[in-house]
């Protein structure tokens, strides 16, 4: 994108400001890239299904598409301000340069970001897709959840009912999402999936939880007083351990 | 001639006009408001025992409301023309130019008055107070979010302060921009005497201020719980400080509609002789799309709020599942303004800092077609991206893919807003001045806000990412980073034609600093707890968030301190800051070319162009 001068002049990359540009776009887009890469990777919870790993891969690759871009504007301001500046009160003698378009630059400008817009799309289509079908298992676990201020309930197919969510680890399942109340959004943090509660209409979302261990389900979306304090906790544990907490709350169920 | 008589024969007498004034408003309004209050419990049947528990108050709430805003735009003097145009006999010319504000001095601030320069100030005013309040509820929501516990704040006025700030800062940024500069400056800019419209431009700023009175009383009887966004059926439950949000938002659509309407009118029908399309400043055609872009998304949220009432007040059911209806209707409703409204936003914000940028770098506007061509772009998809915020709404999975595709096609126009700016300042002569620096500030805040954007986008990824802190810092890297970015550098630059005054240079700076560093160190921190799982608007939260949501409350006040030193550098230039000349920035746009104290009707003799304004540069084309 350093055809920003006249293309008419011969050997405009050889123009001084333009070699400082280039050099600083390689820079800044290193920099931009891995800072930008190393702070959402840091800062985002550890995985604990293939989804939300598909999301941190996703935004690693977003970020490293972005820096070029990112990187070419933040060069362009840094050779501008390290070059000659005025102060004072009056202004500086009228510029040298007095391109008013560049056909070219702006052609070439509109294709790049269309392509990368593309590119995004691509990407995050075929991760749609795969997710989609996700919801559609019939081999999968199904878990009824429902929302109401400010507690969730689940579900299962025995007849077993919770406030903690209870899943077995790497087996898929498909979550069955309503409100009683108002609207709620089931979050499970490290698994990277999300779905709104709405009253009166239930909403569908899967997941395969790939680790065991304690993970948080939080609600999304304002839901009241109390919206702050809608969590609870998901138990991901071994099939086994599943297949016994399962039977036992059946039990109780029955029993009571 | 018969004009003349009649001039002469209202002139010894005082004409009810010049008796009407804010505070007759105020009167008025009161009086107005508690006179139906005392009818409406006096005469509205007792509810049966089905009907929903505040449903009868709801009722008394919105009529005394409504009682208020009648009572006050009558007290205003808006009725007055209307009712003798209806008389068959309109206003004398000597109560046009009392209208006008001639000859007034300080008074006709207080006043239905048409001279758009007077609006233009009276929106500068708003807008600081608008600020203030709501500057002042994001310092406590931050202050209550600096420990996990939260504590301090009960439950119910934390989510009230939350909404309230959420709304307050909506409206504020809506008319940062266009309220008062697209006032003040660009009928001047066009070289135009006045707006198309006088009078309803004096309607669409009392308009504004009869609007935030109910949103104040909501305060009172138990604010306004649900986030800005009011989502039914939550709003359908909350008390009756909804009834406020409702009207305040009804009165501001019809606000914005009116200004649309005229500010559209103004610039298509009475731009100089000699400025076409081609030679029309850029920041015309930015305060052009946003009220354009407001003209079809404010009608929609005006109903989404008159539905949300009758479901309140009348038990209809259009967003209530039990009777029918769906809060998926309202998400719709809503969106469908709430995402061209961002871009009512944040256009002309950015098209100032367009305007700004060939000035201080003294070279041509780079690409102006792109600038053009960009702005419309980005105008014409907003209205096509509305359901990207309701990708896990779970209302219609197969339209996330489409809405993903129109979302992520609005990154073409908005580079090329890029564009144009970084292609304005490569080789341009930097004088280094505050909006100078706003524009750089502009690029790395709106490139931030732009690139989380394409995150949040992406289905997946927003599955994540919606709902989230994430969001919340990336809405503000737009809105605040960019718009307010443009904004305040609007202020610092057309101060000395607004004030005949210079901003003090010292001032300018400390605050461009403060606002920047504090404004990133805060939301950087809100990106980190997005990413790590804590969700928007809650008044406690895990303890592991917690130095991260310091970090921001310690930004936050830094932002504060930044826009107190700003407020204070605008009552200081304004009143003892060094006299300005008439075109300090050696500008080319016709705003310049008129002295201080700008005349009436601003020209003696109506100027014509003959090129356009940014014809910088040593070779001249």
């Amino acid at each position: 994108m350093t055809n920003l001068m006249t293309p008419k002049s011969p050997q405009w990359w050889k123009k001084d400001d333009v070699k400082k540009t280039f050099i600083l776009w390689i820079l800044c887009t290193a920099v931009i890239g891995y800072v930008g890469v190393e702070f959402h990777v840091r800062n985002m919870v550890d995985p604990a299904s293939e989804t939300m790993s598909g999301v941190i891969s996703l935004m690693r690759v977003f970020t490293w598409a972005a820096a070029p871009v990112a990187g070419l504007v933040s060069a362009i301001c840094l050779t501008v301000l390290t070059s000659k500046r005025h102060y004072g009160d009056n202004p500086p003698a009228e510029a040298d340069h007095e391109i008013r378009n560049s056909p070219k630059t702006a052609a070439v400008w509109v294709v790049v970001s269309g392509i990368m817009c593309l590119f995004a799309l691509v990407a995050g289509l075929i991760v749609l897709q795969h997710d989609n079908e996700a919801v559609l298992d019939s081999q999968a676990i199904q878990v009824n959840v429902t929302g109401q201020q400010w507690v969730w309930n689940f579900d299962y197919a025995n007849g077993a009912r919770s406030e903690d969510l209870y899943l077995p680890v790497n087996k898929p399942v498909v979550f069955h999402i309503t409100s009683v109340d108002v609207k709620h959004s089931f979050w499970v943090v490290q698994m990277g999936i999300k779905m709104d509660a709405n009253p009166g209409y239930t909403t569908e979302t899967a997941v395969t939880p790939n680790k065991i261990g304690v993970f948080d389900v939080r609600c999304a979306e304002l839901c009241g007083l109390l919206h702050a304090y809608m969590q609870t906790k998901v138990h991901v544990v071994s099939q086994a351990d599943y297949d016994a907490w399962l039977s036992a709350h059946a039990a109780t169920e029955a029993g009571a | 001639m018969t004009t003349l008589t009649q001039h002469k024969a209202v002139a010894p007498g005082k004409s009810i006009i010049e008796k009407l004034n804010v505070f007759t408003a105020l009167a008025l309004g009161v009086i107005s408001a508690i006179v139906v209050w005392r009818l409406s419990l006096a005469f509205l049947p007792e509810e049966s025992e089905s009907a929903r528990l505040f449903s009868r108050e709801d009722k008394i709430t919105l009529l005394s409301m409504c009682g208020w805003f009648v009572g006050f735009m009558t007290g205003i003097g808006a009725l007055v023309g209307p009712f003798r145009w209806l008389m068959g006999k309109d206003l004398s010319h000597s109560e046009n130019m009392f209208l006008a504000g001639e000859n007034m001095g300080p008074k006709r601030y207080l006043r239905y008055t048409t001279d758009h320069k007077v609006v233009g100030i009276q929106y500068l005013f708003i807008t600081i107070l608008i600020f203030f309040l709501g500057g002042g509820m994001a310092m406590l929501i931050r202050t209550n979010l600096g420990t996990p516990e939260g504590g301090w704040l009960h439950p119910q006025a934390y989510n009230s302060i939350v909404g309230t700030h959420g709304i307050l800062m909506i409206v504020g940024t809506i008319i940062m921009v266009t309220g008062p500069f697209g006032n003040f400056i660009m009928p001047i800019m066009i070289g135009a005497r006045d707006m198309a419209f006088p009078r309803l431009n004096a309607l669409s700023f009392w308009l504004i201020v009869a609007a935030a009175v109910p949103l104040i009383w909501g305060q009172f009887i138990g604010g306004i719980t649900t986030g800005w966004s009011a989502y039914n059926p939550l709003a359908g439950q909350a008390p009756l400080g909804m009834d406020g949000y409702i009207m305040y938002i009804c009165i501001f659509a019809l606000s914005t509609m009116v200004a649309g309407a005229n500010i559209t009118t103004t610039v298509v029908k009475m731009r100089a002789k000699g400025m076409t399309w081609n030679r029309t400043p850029i920041f015309i055609y930015g305060v052009v799309a946003s009220v354009a872009l407001a003209l079809p998304a404010f009608p929609v949220f005006f109903l989404s709020q008159i539905l949300s009432a009758f479901d309140r007040a009348l038990d209809t059911s259009f967003y209530n599942v039990a009777g029918g209806g769906s809060g998926w209707l309202y998400e719709n409703l809503f969106w469908i303004m709430g995402h061209p409204e961002v871009y009512v936003i944040l256009i002309p914000a950015v098209a100032a800092l367009m305007e700004m940028a060939p000035v201080f770098t003294r070279r041509p506007l780079f690409s102006f077609n792109v600038a053009v061509l960009g702005i419309a772009g980005i105008s014409g998809l907003s209205v096509l991206v509305w359901a990207h915020h309701m990708y896990i709404s779970g209302w219609a999975p197969l339209l996330n893919a489409p809405f993903m595709l129109t979302t992520e096609l609005i990154s073409i126009p908005t580079g090329m807003l890029f564009l144009v700016l970084v292609g304005t300042l490569w080789r341009g002569r930097i004088w280094m001045t505050m909006p100078l620096m706003s524009i750089m500030a502009l690029l790395w805040n709106f490139m931030i806000g732009g690139v989380t954007g394409i995150y949040l986008s992406d289905v997946p990824a927003d599955a994540f990412l919606h709902g989230s802190m994430y969001v919340t810092a990336h809405f503000h890297y737009t809105l605040m980073g960019a718009g307010l970015t443009g904004a305040l550098a609007s202020l610092v630059y057309w101060f000395p034609k607004m004030t005949g005054r210079m901003f003090d240079k010292r001032l300018s700076w400390i605050s461009f600093w403060m606002v920047q560093i504090g404004f990133n160190v805060a939301f950087i921190g809100m990106f980190m707890v997005g990413l790590a799982g804590q969700p928007r608007r809650v008044e406690a939260y895990a303890p592991t968030f917690n130095t991260a949501n310091l970090v921001t409350t310690i930004g936050a006040y830094t932002i504060m301190i930044g826009m107190l030193v700003l407020l204070h550098g605008v009552i200081s230039s304004a009143r003892n800051g060094v006299k300005a000349p008439k075109n300090p920035w050696q500008a080319k746009t016709l705003e310049w070319t008129v002295d201080y104290p700008i005349p009436l009707e601003n020209f003696d003799v109506l100027p014509v162009v003959t090129s356009d304004a940014y014809g910088y540069g040593k070779a001249k084309s």
